[in-house]
């Protein structure tokens, strides 16, 4: 037990150092940074008896009063809603090539030649993975937390959700990015798939539009069967802005979320087996 | 389970197919091969002739088609097996982000070795191959020489009880060779099984006591290196010697290499068809130069086994 969990940090620790060796690594730990800084040094927020007096951006500086409360509702759905699509796309980008890359041929049959299971390699590579993408996301969340909270007094818990559901979104992606880099060994591909059901997931989220505009039932049926056999990045994204201003959540929320997971589960347990029987 | 032999496969076997399975590939073909435990044993062939399929799926890196293979007695998919296996791939891609030292210590905690043994060990090996002032320098500034050396080092880390080295000195200097081959040699000593897949065939004629010869995914040929190569008969080697003498011993040798430098030069197939001739020559004043046994080299066995040549006769 004791030498299983040295080895899965072993594996974590070599993916840290495969990850940071990267540079987009790099731009994507200055972009969060850079965002953090913006909020400690740029935005200016005077309170006065616990409301706010003025909000200064650039030096420019509001004529009304706006109730802090509110103001954290929206920059944290903001930053949410960037976690999301940016920093999701980011993290697809950055991580795509860290599959194919473990099984380079000369690494790969060394690693095996290691007393370790091909499923305890290849799951150790993912943890590092999300480990990576984790710190990044915790680093940009709980920082503007904390900076949010010393500048306005609000410490809305809310929040902090947003690093679960990106790191979980993540989590998903992640199984797909793994399955397409055990398949075919393509940093391309591996990225290329993920970004692409992202950027299909709004279209097919329209499903009362689309029923209208389809004609067939068997077309209806089968835009069904897509939208809910396919990861719902959109549902969850709309999902976490909701939860972050307090607003009640979308319906058929969980069922999206089950979905979603199921689909992760279901691509990473297919690169496990895929893994598992194939020739180096 | 017999732990006696450290490799023991029984038809093992790896069929490729090309695409759409329009052809089928045997790589390796109902390969059965025993290495003690404690032997240093090469692993020869031609390019294409399995070798290398053969270790992959020793390593469970490919997975056997039919036919079983233990290492140590476990059978070699099981990970437990692997334990004991130190292991140095051919073309080795070690990733350029690590030191040399941040290497060592991956592949040791992927082999089990705890920390505080990581970082007694991690020191030694490094100065053994010779890379003690590089432990903290990126793979990726080491020239070819020193990645095999480090890799070694990998392959020890912990302390192995089989070695499985494909050509550990390519890319090596003659210098870095010979402290490779003492490395291997002291380990030797130590108990440790080595299995060395080369192309260097007076490499591995210098340092191995058993080979096999694969050809075609076959084994073509096993056996000491010591009997393979080991000629029948002796060579007898004189000068100043009158014709009708020459004549005369060329009636009971098997053969009389062309003559140089006025050396006259005879083999016999037996020991007492020698003592006679040195008799014959020495009752003609004529001056003996030397008698020796004939031998082959392990280059002469494997061109003979893979080709056909003359030489001794192929035999799995």
């Amino acid at each position: 037990m004791k030498t299983n969990a040295a080895v899965t940090v072993a594996l974590v620790k070599d993916t840290f150092r495969e990850a940071l060796a990267r540079k987009v690594f790099w731009g994507f730990y200055g972009l969060s940074t850079l965002c953090i800084l913006f909020f400690l040094f740029i935005l200016k927020i005077d309170l006065v008896a616990g409301a706010m007096a003025t909000v200064s951006l650039f030096g420019k500086t509001t004529d009304q009063g706006i109730d802090p409360a509110e103001l954290v509702r929206v920059v944290c759905g903001g930053i949410a809603v960037f976690l999301y699509t940016w920093g999701l796309a980011l993290a697809v980008f950055a991580s795509g090539s860290l599959v194919p890359s473990l099984l380079e041929p000369g690494r790969i049959e060394l690693l095996l030649s290691k007393p370790l299971s091909r499923t305890h390699l290849l799951l150790g590579r993912y943890l590092g993975i999300l480990l990576v993408v984790a710190a990044n996301i915790v680093w940009l969340v709980v920082g503007l937390w904390v900076i949010l909270g010393i500048k306005t007094g609000i410490w809305d818990p809310a929040f902090l959700v947003a690093c679960a559901s990106a790191l979980f979104i993540f989590a998903v992606m992640l199984g797909l990015i793994t399955l397409l880099g055990v398949l075919w060994e393509s940093a391309a591909l591996s990225v290329m798939v993920p970004v692409a059901l992202m950027l299909l997931s709004p279209i097919l989220a329209q499903e009362k539009t689309a029923a209208r505009l389809l004609s067939s039932e068997w077309s209806r049926q089968l835009y069904r069967g897509i939208y809910h056999v396919l990861p719902k990045v959109y549902d969850l994204g709309h999902m976490t802005l909701q939860f972050v201003r307090r607003q009640p959540a979308p319906e058929g929320a969980w069922l999206a979320v089950a979905s979603t997971a199921l689909f992760g589960c279901v691509m990473l347990a297919g690169g496990l087996w895929v893994f598992s029987r194939r020739d180096f | 389970m017999n732990d006696d032999y450290a490799i023991e496969t029984e038809g093992l076997t790896k069929v490729y197919w090309t695409a759409f399975r329009r052809r089928e590939i045997r790589a390796v073909d109902a390969l059965s091969l025993r290495v003690q435990r404690g032997a240093t044993f090469g692993l020869l062939g031609p390019n294409g002739a399995g070798k290398t399929t053969f270790i992959k799926m020793l390593l469970s890196a490919a997975r056997p088609t039919a036919g079983s293979a233990r290492i140590f007695g476990r059978p070699c998919l099981q990970p437990e097996a692997r334990r004991s296996v130190g292991y140095l791939p051919e073309n080795h891609r070690f990733p350029t982000y690590q030191t040399g030292a941040g290497m060592l210590d991956c592949y040791a905690a992927l082999s089990g070795v705890t920390g505080l043994e990581r970082r007694k060990r991690i020191p030694e090996l490094l100065e053994l191959v010779g890379l003690k002032e590089w432990g903290d320098v990126r793979l990726g500034k080491y020239s070819k020489g020193m990645l095999q050396r480090v890799g070694l080092a990998q392959a020890l880390i912990h302390r192995p009880q089989l070695l499985m080295l494909d050509e550990p000195s390519d890319g090596v200097d003659p210098v870095g060779r010979i402290r490779i081959r003492e490395i291997l040699q002291n380990l030797e000593r130590q108990g440790v099984t080595i299995f060395i897949n080369s192309h260097l065939l007076g490499e591995v004629e210098l340092f191995c006591r058993d080979v096999a010869i694969l050809h075609k995914g076959r084994l073509a040929l096993t056996g000491a290196v010591k009997d393979l190569t080991s000629g029948q008969g002796y060579e007898l080697s004189a000068k100043s010697v009158p014709e009708s003498l020459q004549a005369e011993l060329l009636k009971s040798a098997i053969s009389s290499p062309a003559p140089a430098n006025g050396t006259f030069k005879v083999r016999f197939d037996t020991r007492e068809a020698a003592n006679q001739a040195i008799d014959q020559l020495r009752l003609a004043h004529c001056e003996i130069e030397s008698l020796a046994a004939n031998t082959s080299t392990l280059e002469a066995v494997f061109l003979a086994t893979v080709e056909g040549r003359n030489g001794k006769a192929a035999k799995p």
